[in-house]
């Protein structure tokens, strides 16, 4: 764990003796804000977030403990409200607890090891409930994706499936080679869409559940591999493939990701090329100097209209209807990129072409 | 019974599903005319662009980037009554979902849901 950082705690009395007496005996064992009335308390609520527990005196001027705590959870549920008060006025105070307003309350006139057990108890109460929070942020986007992948199904799994089927009923009907050639032909690219698929939601719950491995990476021999791999299935034919690595450091990262985000970078530069184009070019750099790698990844390919560039790296977004494309790919980038600490720029024009850099820091060496 | 040839309009990003819709409808022998669009803009702006339109139907896919099908109709009935009232749409979609299929009813212009794949057989009880 990190150093642990010191509690927040904020104390709310009218009698600024009170006020100064907390401060000076708790300021080395918490940060402590003090309030000696109801608007300054606002006031620090808002500027600190972070303030975990709340110390409130019953009687002031304005308002009263319970009332104060009641009106500020709507707006500041997080804090965990702690009431101090005299014997007097234990009816509110027990009335208060049981709506929940306040998490214990501290008995007048308080000791120090009264002050401090509660504070104690009160940020684990806070810690628990934070962490709560967090992981129900996390399970909420985890069941948006679910979401848009289940209807995604529909379309990207179902879709190249009964394209297939309504081809092969009409070739059934098809006499001329040459016709039947043609829709064998179709048949097999939306083959090829549905194992793309298939491919990058694996991609996906690969990066989404997996730990990242560091390891030394080669950039010289993962851009051979994947060129290779590229050379193999035809993809680079008519197309001038330039690659540039200067790499002098040994470099510490996730493979598994670097590759996924060249592999993605690289197959889109080669898919959305201007057919008509002569002189086809894409273009990869990657230099690493002070343990940080800059990857580009340059074409002369059709390019990303301004209106798509902002949404190009959303879940199931695509830009262009030319080609084949799952609107996974980028999103699976930028996801193993955040992983990575690293980052992604696009420029681009229509008809021009597009450069996509990616900046991914190394793992400093010795750290695990 | 005599009928005047109809003109087709087909809206999808597949290539293949534009292919099929394309044979099969030519295989009626009541087309007229058919044009495929990968992209529902460039639907929208062949019928905007048209100087006379006669009786067509359209076939339109859901999902499809840059704009869907849903899309595509609101701005589809947005054109003036005397474009719009010469076409019929079928939305046609691989989409289970009930959401996507409850929503076809809410356009007037709009006919009919229709399940992929086109078959000759469910394009002969449309046009019947």
């Amino acid at each position: 764990m990190d150093t642990p950082k010191k509690i927040k705690v904020l104390y709310i009395d009218d009698e600024q003796n009170n006020l100064n007496g907390f401060k000076a005996t708790f300021r080395f064992d918490y940060t402590v804000l003090i309030a000696s009335n109801i608007p300054q308390a606002y006031a620090h609520l808002e500027a600190h977030s972070d303030i975990s527990v709340i110390l409130c005196d019953q009687r002031m001027p304005d308002k009263t403990g319970v009332q104060f705590f009641e009106e500020m959870r709507d707006t500041y549920d997080e804090p965990v409200r702690m009431l101090i008060t005299g014997y007097t006025d234990i009816e509110s105070v027990i009335d208060a607890v049981n709506r929940g307003h306040i998490f214990r309350y501290i008995k007048k006139p308080w000791t120090d090891s009264d002050i401090r057990s509660a504070i104690e108890e009160a940020n684990k109460f806070f810690l628990t409930n934070s962490m709560l929070v967090q992981k129900n942020r996390e399970l909420q986007s985890a069941y948006d994706e679910l979401g848009k992948f289940a209807y995604s199904v529909t379309h990207d799994v179902r879709g190249p499936l009964l394209s297939i089927l309504g081809a092969l009923d009409l070739a059934k009907t098809m006499e001329n080679p040459a016709e039947l050639k043609d829709i064998l032909e179709m048949m097999e690219d939306a083959i090829h869409k549905l194992d793309e698929y298939i491919k990058n939601t694996h991609e996906y719950y690969k990066l989404k559940r997996g730990q990242l491995q560091f390891e030394v990476i080669d950039f010289n021999n993962l851009v051979k591999d994947i060129a290779a791999l590229f050379r193999i299935a035809g993809r680079m034919d008519n197309i001038k493939f330039i690659s540039n690595v200067v790499q002098n450091d040994e470099f510490l990262s996730d493979e598994i990701s670097i590759k996924m985000v060249l592999n993605n970078l690289l197959s889109n530069a080669f898919n959305y090329q201007r057919k008509e184009l002569a002189d086809k070019y894409v273009d990869v750099g990657i230099e690493v100097a002070n343990n940080v790698a800059t990857i580009t990844v340059k074409d002369n390919g059709i390019g990303i209209h301004e209106s798509h560039i902002n949404n190009i790296f959303t879940m199931f977004y695509r830009a262009t209807s030319e080609e084949t494309g799952s609107g996974l790919g980028l999103y699976n980038v930028k996801d193993a990129l955040a992983k990575l600490s690293g980052t992604i720029e696009v420029a681009s024009v229509v008809n021009e072409g597009t450069t996509f850099k990616v900046i991914i820091p190394g793992k400093a060496h010795g750290t695990n | 019974m005599v009928q005047t040839k109809l003109n087709f309009i087909v809206v999808d990003d597949s290539k293949l599903d534009c292919f099929i819709a394309e044979k099969i409808i030519r295989n009626t022998g009541i087309s007229d005319t058919i044009k495929s669009f990968l992209q529902a803009p460039e639907a929208l702006e062949y019928i905007k662009a048209l100087p006379e339109h006669q009786r067509t139907i359209m076939l339109v896919d859901i999902q499809m980037p840059l704009m869907n099908g849903f899309e595509f109709v609101e701005a589809f009935e947005k054109l003036p009554k005397e474009i719009t009232d010469n076409y019929t749409i079928y939305i046609i979609s691989s989409s289970i979902n009930e959401n996507d299929l409850v929503r076809v009813h809410t356009y007037a212009t709009v006919k009919q849901f229709l399940n992929k794949p086109l078959t000759s057989n469910n394009l002969a009880v449309l046009l019947a």
